[in-house]
């Protein structure tokens, strides 16, 4: 009946949680607001594109002068820009409207600006006088090296690929630590997301008057640990939810969206570090989890968990004060501290593992005080949910609990 | 053989506080059994310790010879003094899950609940969210929760609080129907008309320990027996067999002492010259009784008031 009961409360916690308009609110706010952004980004990208465009091919007279020499007749044809005598006649050109702009390409334009006179066009337009002037040097370069390969390597940063060797074995690099980093943006987000939503599992039941009602049917430990299962499965949910735009967005508008081409064929998943990364993950989430539902059946009102939940989201960054030690010099004293102390475990192993700095003895060591903690904490929440949840309007002192417990 | 419900020097401490001291008594499967005492007494304690809510500090609290678990609740029906449910969900819901937990299958506990709901006058409320409802309805959804799957035990904390006259009645009658259909009822209550009229035998608790515990006619005993409410002009005269417990203008009431025969009395007062208009001899009433035993714990409010 018990293994029955646990059934009934995860599709009864799951169900109310998903059937209410509130979570749906907040689990799409997100990707909304995502979603527009991205729309944001394809319209002022195509619009920046073609206003780019426009101006580097804009129709206005221009004058210019070169101390340089780089400038090529063709590409002052190009723009249709023709030779003054000096600088002050550029100037006055355009102060009497006679020419629109007047370029003054110093002696070398690498190191010294290129100083541009023209009719103001409104702080907007006037920026196809800079564009312009842009193209016509790099125009002038392009013919200038007459290779289109040395253009190109001029013009872009070549591909360089570095293979590192840790002893015999190939190193994974920066693609090997993308995966598993990924677990500790998921751990972050779900944190963030479902805090709240844990204290209240059990402060609900409280405040509701449900306590002994569920206790003379349910055990305790069912009822907990439906509440956890169902909180991964609302966590799994709304990770999904967030990816979505996330995917739609790389997989049918990379280009619109200026998004970096990754090439996933490169990325390296290290089974070990993966199934480490994986595990902190669990233990990490199960521990904050169990927490917070122990909080919930200890605090009276939601108001008076609030403070808790203040408390554990710093201590997820707490690990961030020291990032800088974490990744030069993952062995010392403070960062070792915050790999093992539970609370801020779950980050930093995260980190070092997915730098790859976390030895596998270490990670088991994590993973083990993460679950062993977790564990302790679901018995500690249910014994305070059994004995302290009908204590409904003051907190449940933790002392008596634990005596009761012994005694 | 073991009554359903056995309790054996049960005793309960919180901190330096002794709540419950050497409490024993039994519930007899199929009898309604009234377990009375002032606020703080220790009713509700001893209830959450029979039921595995608080852990006793000493004694022996069984229900069907064992201690109680959750997994036996299947056939408990519980409304708790606290009381509540899930607030944001729809009626029919709760009640499904709640089905669900005592072990109705999800379409059988669906229907179950629709019938009650069109028993109790709140057919269209099915899908309506809980705290839509009055407090009146939604203290029926608790009863309709608590008496799922014809409960073989029924214990009730303050039934009828919360209900107008109308449906305190209701409430009455599907209790008398659960107690009909086998169940055996607790009651926990202040409504002593209540457990003249439904239990069996009771209990008195006070300060922790059972002040009277048996059927209402030996605690009507117990506490005056019987009481001559007399309608009468004149003088009543002084007796053995009797002590005035009342006397008002042409109204007194009498208690009698043990085993006289009221006959005898009638004919003392006549003997005495008292003209007689009304002669009702009655028990004691519970509420009476209630006032006795503990009318003592406002002595010192009282005092205080009138200057003492």
């Amino acid at each position: 009946m018990a293994q029955h009961n646990l059934g009934t409360v995860i599709s009864f916690e799951f169900f109310r949680t998903i059937t209410r308009r509130r979570f749906w609110l907040g689990t799409l706010a997100f990707p909304a607001a995502i979603a527009v952004i991205l729309v944001l980004t394809v319209i002022s990208n195509i619009t920046t594109n073609s206003t780019a465009d426009a101006q580097k091919s804009a129709q206005f007279s221009i004058a210019y002068t070169d101390d340089s020499g780089l400038i090529t007749d063709q590409a002052a044809a190009m723009f249709g820009a023709h030779l003054v005598s000096d600088r002050q006649q550029g100037i006055d050109g355009v102060k009497e409207g006679t020419t629109d702009a007047y370029f003054a390409f110093p002696a070398d334009t690498a190191t010294e600006t290129v100083q541009v006179y023209a009719a103001d066009q409104g702080i907007f337009e006037n920026g196809k006088y800079s564009a312009v002037a842009q193209e016509m040097i790099s125009q002038s370069v392009l013919q200038k090296i007459g290779s289109s390969q040395l253009a190109t390597m001029a013009q872009h940063a070549a591909t360089i690929n570095v293979t590192t060797f840790q002893g015999a074995t190939e190193a994974g690099g920066l693609n090997s630590a993308i995966a598993p980093l990924l677990f500790m943006l998921v751990f972050y987000g779900l944190i963030m997301l479902l805090a709240g939503q844990m204290v209240n599992s059990t402060l609900e039941e409280k405040e509701n008057r449900v306590t002994e009602m569920i206790l003379t049917t349910l055990k305790p430990t069912t009822l907990i640990t439906g509440k956890v299962i169902t909180l991964f499965m609302i966590g799994l949910l709304q990770a999904l939810v967030f990816a979505l735009p996330v995917v739609i967005g790389y997989v049918f508008f990379r280009d619109a969206l200026n998004l970096p081409a990754l090439d996933l064929s490169h990325l390296e998943f290290d089974p070990v570090r993966m199934i480490a990364g994986f595990l902190i993950l669990l233990g990490g989430f199960s521990l904050y989890t169990t927490t917070l539902v122990a909080v919930g059946a200890a605090m009276p009102t939601a108001k008076e968990a609030g403070s808790f939940i203040g408390v554990m989201m710093a201590l997820i960054f707490v690990p961030f004060y020291v990032v800088g030690l974490v990744v030069s010099d993952p062995h010392a004293v403070i960062v070792e501290i915050f790999t093992y102390f539970p609370f801020t475990a779950p980050t930093t192993a995260l980190l070092r593992n997915g730098l790859g700095t976390l030895g596998i003895i270490e990670s088991i060591i994590v993973i083990a005080i993460l679950f062993i903690c977790a564990a302790a904490m679901l018995r500690l929440a249910v014994s305070l949910f059994q004995y302290g949840s009908i204590s409904y309007t003051k907190k449940v002192p933790l002392r008596s609990i634990l005596s009761r417990k012994g005694g | 053989m073991e009554a359903l419900v056995h309790i054996d020097s049960f005793r309960m401490v919180f901190g330096d506080n002794t709540v419950i001291s050497d409490l024993s008594f039994d519930v007899r499967r199929g009898e309604t059994f009234g377990f009375l005492g002032s606020n703080g007494s220790g009713k509700t304690t001893t209830v959450r310790a029979l039921l595995g809510i608080y852990r006793p500090t000493a004694g022996i609290l069984h229900i069907n010879g064992k201690p109680f678990s959750p997994e036996d609740g299947s056939r408990l029906g519980y409304l708790p003094e606290e009381r509540g449910l899930y607030k944001k969900e729809p009626v029919i819901e709760i009640m499904t899950y709640f089905g669900r937990l005592k072990g109705m299958g999800r379409a059988a506990a669906k229907a179950w609940s629709l019938n009650y709901l069109e028993r109790v006058a709140l057919a269209g409320k099915a899908k309506i969210q809980l705290d839509k409802l009055s407090g009146g309805q939604q203290q029926k959804i608790q009863l309709g929760v608590t008496i799922m799957n014809d409960p073989e035990l029924l214990i009730l904390d303050e039934p009828t609080k919360g209900f107008d006259p109308v449906n305190r009645r209701l409430l009455m009658d599907i209790i008398a129907d659960q107690k009909k259909a086998g169940a055996t009822v607790v009651m926990i209550t202040h409504q002593m008309e209540e457990v003249e009229r439904l239990c069996d035998r009771v209990l008195l608790l006070k300060n922790g320990t059972a002040e009277a515990y048996g059927t209402i006619d030996e605690v009507q005993n117990r506490y005056g027996g019987r009481i001559v409410r007399l309608k009468y002009s004149g003088r009543i005269p002084k007796s053995p067999h009797y002590s005035v417990t009342l006397e008002e203008n042409n109204y007194a009431e009498l208690t009698l002492a043990e085993e006289i025969d009221e006959a005898l009395i009638l004919r003392e007062l006549f003997d005495a010259g008292v003209k007689v208009r009304g002669f009702t001899v009655t028990k004691v009433s519970l509420d009476d009784i209630f006032l006795e035993v503990y009318g003592d714990q406002n002595v010192a409010y009282h005092r205080e008031m009138a200057g003492v």
